[in-house]
């Protein structure tokens, strides 16, 4: 893995850093905010000026950035509040620094990541005093960290939130320095000077005053990054200095609450966007743990940005997210459900703009999470898929500049005054059905829909007090919505990545719809705008694909603060599964991009837009997401938690010799799935089950009448039998209904003459029927007693499970019949033979088949010696089973197909076939005894085994 | 009568045992050590050592005080906590402390350039096994996976690697050999055998007549229930008639052991033993089985071998017995041929399958005809009856020269 990584973040590179040096070189960024190139390229400036910049730069991405980089910095100091705000950001950034912490202690424990809250805390605790010496004044927020984690949701994030903001106020400027100034150094020495001057100008009067904070951060940084690093650091410093000073001038003060948010939007972004290159740069530079971390900043950031302007309540959200942050910071999967969120913070900020802003934030995250899904696959390769992440961010940098533009150019102005009106949980909860719909009609329909319900709940005046956020979503009219839940449940074993891809991108149509949605609801949008919209879709898919999945999971964290990350964290990294295979497209994302505006509105890629969302349509399952989460979740909670403590024990368990692997309590490790999904394809597992795929017991029951009843070939349901094998193994279920799987799936092989996997389900109900459980059990020792006499050389297995019969088995009908079939084949008595293959009960027919050519042979053998002069071969035929029926004497025609088959086979064994003076077929049995042989079997495959070669039993099966 | 033990004289039991072990040892007396190492005798001398052991409880300083004794820590301290848990019936903690005390042991053994401890060390490879049992059984109790046998089966691997060698530690090789024979047999893993005896009768460095004899007639008993399994009946018969005729005819239990074999196997060979030798040795459960070769009757061959199914399964000579169902319709066959030979001497060699088949009725055999034909078709094809069948007339026509021939110590061809 170690290996891999540089590469991976090599790739990725290039295309930063082009990027980066088109920024630094626009001379629009040199001339204006020298400083502040960077922020402006993640920027997004407000409506006026960006809409103007759009549509002149339209055609290049880097020009379009350039502008808009103008455009962010005007706003940027535009207000004292905006000040906070970006105060906030680098606290909140500081913040995330502490999650690479994390992250990198937990990865050390390896097994200890993924369970959990209560472990995770010490270890990282522990690795961050060890490796980054963390100053007195980071603690606040390190413990209040360690206090989310092993404490209940709700108080705890408020607390947080409080040590958070007041980290924000006073000492939150000096880590944002820090951390910009040398990421920045990293990749371009141009870029890093500018990024250090933006971040520095907003700070630098904080920084002053506290002088104290600010040393200690200057050690942090060196810790982190490298030893690069710290040189950098200083330098930045100085250079933030004499840059941050114009920026405070520049502001104006605040007009109102509406432009106020809008500043606040406005300055947040460009913030935030910074850090994206912040992070792109540490993945770039620094080793593959730091890139993860960087997501982490991200997410962080964005919340925190978010709540501070407005009211407190948001604030828990947020910083329940970052302890879902810091908790799963180790994996991959984790830094991603932190992006997931961010759509979450839009909802509970009351402004206009954090919509915009949340759906930017989106975007930029998409990128990432192609890279991500195919990480997904492979949950422990955390640090892989960080660096991926780390990586690609780069890319979406550009990608990201077009959304916000559009957004807030349309929203801004009419949309916030309206917007302000309604809570924001509400308005996420608007967000979250559009977000459902993929056309028109499913649109308008979920339109006039949430009009009457919000109509409604002002009439009965609970549009304040409801919880909108644990509202469920109604029916949508044409319901396609499960394809999030389809989406999120498939895409782990979707084997073949094309199908991932055709997955993926419908979802992506679908949300690029509801955003236009939305703008319609609102009524600010504007067919500019739309296109705009339109055009970036192409290139920023990733966006979507998060804002339907994650709001689902959102709307629940209010009511289980403390289950709620885990919960997150699922449906996310399975979703971002889901974009694996778009990573190789994107991974030069600028070129993408290009592209992608220019195709973006083409007849070409709408039809094939349409041909995607339809063909998602037909996928589709039937269940509503909202349903199949529910209960399970919470399972899944506490289970996370049982499995961290048993880890934990499993791992203190290795030190200490004295302990048993028995000691360890797998039962606290055992998965509970909450996948609702009836059908699920057979993959191999390669790590720890996701129990977001696992399904659960009364879905593995559905899906078991679902085999039994489908009329589709043994490829088909072996696949789906062995899936449900698998789910009901991860789940150490093992009751009637494991037993009933086995046993449909050994009768299945049978019929099929798939002996291998019959074999596997014998062996496996063996033990099932050991320990009690109900089921065929005669049926199956019948033929487990036909398997011994078939395979064994020596005699003892078809001993010992002789002995082991009960003598109750001994009455059983079937087991009787297998064990006079035994007699037979040991004495060769053919006659007797081939009478019970007749009569043989359940399947005992399919076992014994293999015995038949065999006992043909032997018999003619036996004939041919013992008969003098002839055997008709009427009566051979009779005898050997040819004539199917047993009382077929009667009719003459079964007879006759009976008799030609017995003299075809004769000849082919080289039996010598002669016509008596009756004109009656007789056996020339002294003349065949010396000419008898076995002739080669014309299905013979050079491997040995004709069951294995694939095209065969493929036509067998069908 | 432990807890009255003083101090004292758990001290003075303890040191006394150590003196004797290390003296042994370092004087390389293998008989005064053996006895020492044997925790499952149940010797007074070992139980009141234990109860000393549980009463004073340091008994890890006594060993480590004296360099002498603390050269055989490694052996002594798990054994003094083998003898300690066996005392007081915890057996899987015994058998737990008495491996590490017997790696140590093996361990030693190596390095001893003679063989005056091959007794210990067959002690020790008994005693592992024995112990395995019990703990296993106590496992099985407790319902856990009884896994000690096993783990003694790989340890006692080990010791045939350490006694498999050019010096004169190899005629004790067929020993742990035997040992190894009886775990894998109780586990069922018979399989496993093959690799020791390959290279047990195969290696250059191993003459069979140079072991000793309680040992070869262990080794030709379990290999000879090999054969018996694998249906090589000359090789069973010759292994176990080897193990008969070297096994000390006093231990009546050994030889009954080997009997149990090799009557099937005598059988299924076609020679009889006597009334006497059954009831000399309680082998009562084959009385039917021989009275059925002897008549021809072929329902009383079923009805023995329904009666005692359980135990010819369990002993695994239920399918060879069964086998011998061809050799009881021989004799029928040639009983109807004799009275045929009374009646009408010219036309007895002419047997038609309708006598036969009425035969088989009047011994309850629901049989039609064309089973009976195929039995027929069987005799004539396994070469108990010499002659042919005629389809067309449904007669067996029987060779005029020894229509009946003999088995003579071979098995029924096949």
């Amino acid at each position: 893995m170690a290996a891999a990584s540089p590469v991976r973040r090599r790739i990725p590179n290039p295309a930063w850093s082009s990027s980066g040096l088109t920024e630094s070189g626009t001379p629009s960024n040199s001339g204006y905010h020298y400083g502040q190139g960077e922020m402006a390229v993640s920027g997004n400036a407000q409506g006026g000026v960006n809409s103007a910049s759009h549509a002149s730069t339209s055609t290049s991405v880097v020009a379009t950035t350039a502008t808009q980089q103008y455009a962010g910095y005007a706003h940027y100091p535009s207000a004292t509040t905006s000040y906070g705000y970006s105060n906030t950001q680098y606290q909140s950034y500081y913040y995330g620094y502490q999650q690479p912490d994390n992250d990198s202690s937990s990865q050390q424990v390896g097994a200890n990541q993924n369970s959990g809250a209560a472990y995770q805390p010490l270890s990282s605790f522990q690795n961050s005093a060890g490796s980054y010496v963390h100053p007195s004044s980071y603690l606040g927020t390190y413990y209040n960290t360690g206090d989310h984690q092993t404490t209940a949701g709700y108080e705890n994030s408020n607390y947080n939130y409080q040590n958070n903001w007041w980290n924000n106020g006073n000492c939150g400027s000096y880590p944002l320095h820090v951390y910009p100034s040398y990421t920045s150094s990293d990749t371009n020495s141009t870029q890093s000077s500018s990024a250090v001057s933006t971040n520095s100008l907003p700070y630098q009067q904080q920084y002053n005053q506290w002088p104290y904070y600010y040393s200690q951060s200057a050690p942090i940084v060196s810790c982190a990054p490298g030893t690069e690093n710290t040189s950098i650091t200083i330098g930045c410093s100085v250079e933030g200095g004499s840059g941050g000073y114009p920026y405070p001038s520049n502001q104006p003060p605040p007009p109102g609450t509406t432009s106020w948010r809008k500043d606040a939007g406005s300055s947040g972004l460009p913030s935030l966007q910074e850090k994206k290159d912040v992070t792109a740069h540490h993945s770039n530079g620094s080793g593959g743990i730091g890139a993860p971390t960087f997501q982490n900043h991200h997410v962080n950031q964005m919340p925190l940005y978010f709540q501070k302007p407005t009211d407190l309540t948001p604030l828990p959200h947020e910083n329940r997210e970052d302890q879902q942050k810091l908790l799963y910071s180790q994996s991959p999967v984790l830094s991603l459900s932190s992006t997931n969120q961010l759509p979450e913070n839009s909802l509970s900020p009351s402004q206009g703009i954090p919509i915009s802003e949340t759906r930017r934030l989106s975007k930029l995250q998409i990128p990432t999470n192609p890279r991500i899904a195919s990480n997904l696959g492979m949950p422990k390769t955390d640090k892989e898929s960080s660096i991926t992440n780390g990586a690609l961010k780069p890319a979406y940098i550009s990608v990201s500049v077009p959304k916000p533009n559009i957004k807030s150019s349309s929203q801004d102005d009419a949309e916030a005054i309206i917007k302000v009106t309604f809570p924001p949980s509400l308005r996420a909860y608007v967000e979250r059905t559009f977000g459902r719909c993929k056309d028109d009609a499913q649109r308008s329909a979920n339109q006039k829909i949430m009009k009457e319900i919000i109509t409604k709940a002002s009439a009965d005046g609970t549009l304040f007090t409801r919880n909108w956020d644990i509202e469920p979503l109604f029916p949508l009219p044409n319901a396609s919505l499960d394809m999030v839940e389809q989406k999120r449940t498939k895409s782990r074993w979707e084997p073949v990545a094309e199908e991932n891809l055709m997955d993926k991108q419908p979802s992506l149509t679908s949300d690029s719809v509801k955003v236009a949605s939305w703008d319609h609801f609102e009524g600010t949008g504007r067919a500019a705008d739309s296109k705009k919209y339109e055009s970036k879709e192409g290139g920023c898919n990733g966006v979507r694909l998060f804002s339907s999945p994650q709001q689902t999971p959102l709307s629940k964290f209010g009511q289980r603060p403390v289950k709620k990350p885990r919960f997150g964290d699922f449906p996310n990294a399975t979703e971002n599964g889901d974009g694996s295979s778009d990573s190789d497209k994107e991974q030069d994302l600028t070129k993408y991009y290009a592209s992608a505006i220019a195709l973006a509105n083409s007849p070409e890629e709408k039809r094939r837009r349409e041909h995607r969302s339809k063909r998602f349509e037909k996928i589709q399952g039937n269940k509503a997401e909202s349903k199949g989460y529910g209960p399970n979740i919470a399972g899944a909670g506490s289970i996370y938690t049982r499995r961290a403590s048993a880890m934990m024990l499993a791992k203190n368990y290795e030190d200490g010799y004295s302990r048993a692997v028995e000691d360890i309590d797998w039962d606290a490790l055992t998965v509970k799935g909450t996948c609702q999904e009836i059908e699920k394809r057979y993959l191999r597992l390669t790590s720890a089950p996701d129990p977001a795929t696992v399904r659960t017991e009364e879905v593995l029951e559905k899906a078991l009448q679902m085999v039994q009843t489908s009329q589709k070939n043994y490829f088909y349901k072996c696949d789906q039998l062995k899936s449900i094998r698998q789910d009901l193994t991860v789940q150490r279920i093992r009751n009637v209904l494991t037993v009933k799987v086995y046993e449909t799936h050994a009768r299945l092989a049978l019929e099929a003459g798939d002996l291998p996997e019959f074999n596997q389900c014998q062996s496996q109900l063996k033990r099932l029927y050991a320990e009690g459980i109900e089921g065929c059990h005669m049926e199956f020792s019948a033929y487990n007693l036909l398997c011994a006499i078939l395979h064994s050389n020596s005699k003892r297995d078809l001993l010992s499970s002789m002995t082991r019969l009960s003598n109750e088995a001994k009455d059983d009908e079937a087991v009787k019949h297998a064990l006079a079939v035994r007699s037979t084949v040991l004495s060769g008595n053919y006659v007797q033979f081939f009478r019970l293959y007749k009569a043989a009960p359940n399947l005992n027919t399919c076992l014994m088949d293999l015995f038949v050519e065999k006992m043909r042979f032997e018999a003619v053998k036996c004939m041919s010696k013992s008969y003098r002069p002839t055997v008709p071969v009427a009566y051979v035929a009779r005898v050997l089973g040819f004539a199917r029926a047993v009382s077929s004497e009667n009719s003459e025609d079964k007879c006759k197909d009976g008799l030609v088959e017995c003299e075809e086979w004769l000849r082919a064994h080289g039996a010598i076939l002669t016509i008596d003076n009756n004109g009656e077929l007789q056996l020339d049995s002294k003349a065949s005894s010396s000419s008898l042989y076995i002739p080669e079997p014309e299905d013979a495959v050079a491997h040995g085994d004709a069951s294995l070669a694939v095209d065969d039993f493929l036509t067998r099966a069908l | 009568m432990a807890l009255h033990l003083s101090m004292g004289e758990a001290h003075r039991r303890i040191t006394e045992y150590l003196a004797r072990f290390s003296d042994a040892v370092f004087s390389q007396d293998g008989s005064a050590l053996n006895p020492l190492l044997a925790v499952s005798s149940n010797s007074p001398y070992l139980l009141s050592l234990a109860d000393a052991l549980n009463v004073f409880q340091d008994s890890s300083r006594l060993v480590n005080q004296t360099d002498k004794y603390s050269l055989l820590g490694e052996i002594l301290l798990p054994h003094f906590r083998c003898l300690q848990s066996f005392r007081i019936g915890r057996f899987v903690d015994a058998y737990v402390a008495f491996e590490k005390a017997a790696n140590a042991f093996l361990l030693e053994f190596r390095n001893w350039e003679t063989g005056w401890a091959m007794e210990a060390m067959h002690t020790v490879a008994l005693e592992i096994r024995v112990l395995a049992e019990r703990a296993d059984r106590e496992l099985a109790l407790s319902g856990k996976n009884p896994e000690k046998l096993q783990g003694a089966g790989s340890f006692l691997m080990r010791v045939f690697g350490a006694l498999a060698g050019k010096g004169p530690k190899r005629v004790g090789a067929l020993y742990v050999t035997c040992q190894l024979f009886k775990i894998y047999f109780k586990l069922g893993t018979v399989h496993l055998c093959r690799s020791v005896i390959r290279s047990i009768e195969t290696a250059r460095i191993f003459d069979f007549e140079e072991f000793p004899v309680r040992d070869k007639v262990t080794y030709m008993y379990y290999t000879g229930r090999l054969e018996v399994f694998n249906e090589n009946f000359l090789a069973a018969d010759q292994k176990l008639m080897y193990a008969l005729m070297h096994c000390n005819p006093r231990s009546e239990a050994n030889m009954r052991m080997i009997l149990k074999y090799l009557i099937p196997v005598k059988l299924s060979i076609g020679i009889l033993p006597k009334m006497g030798l059954l009831e000399k040795y309680n082998l009562l459960e084959y009385k039917d089985v021989i009275n059925a070769l002897k008549m021809g009757d072929l329902r009383l061959l079923r009805r023995a071998l329904q009666q005692h199914e359980d135990q010819f399964l369990k002993s695994g000579v239920y399918l060879v017995l069964e086998k011998l169902e061809l050799q009881v319709y021989q004799r029928l066959v040639k009983k109807i041929y004799i009275i045929q030979k009374q009646k009408d001497p010219s036309r007895a060699h002419q047997m038609k399958l309708e006598v036969i088949a009425k035969a088989l009725a009047w011994l309850e055999m629901d049989m039609d005809v064309d089973e009976v034909e195929c039995i027929m078709s069987i005799l004539i094809y396994k070469n108990l009856i010499k002659g042919y069948f005629a389809h067309k007339s449904k007669v067996v026509v029987l060779s005029k020269q020894d229509p009946f021939p003999r088995l003579n110590g071979k098995p029924v061809n096949s």
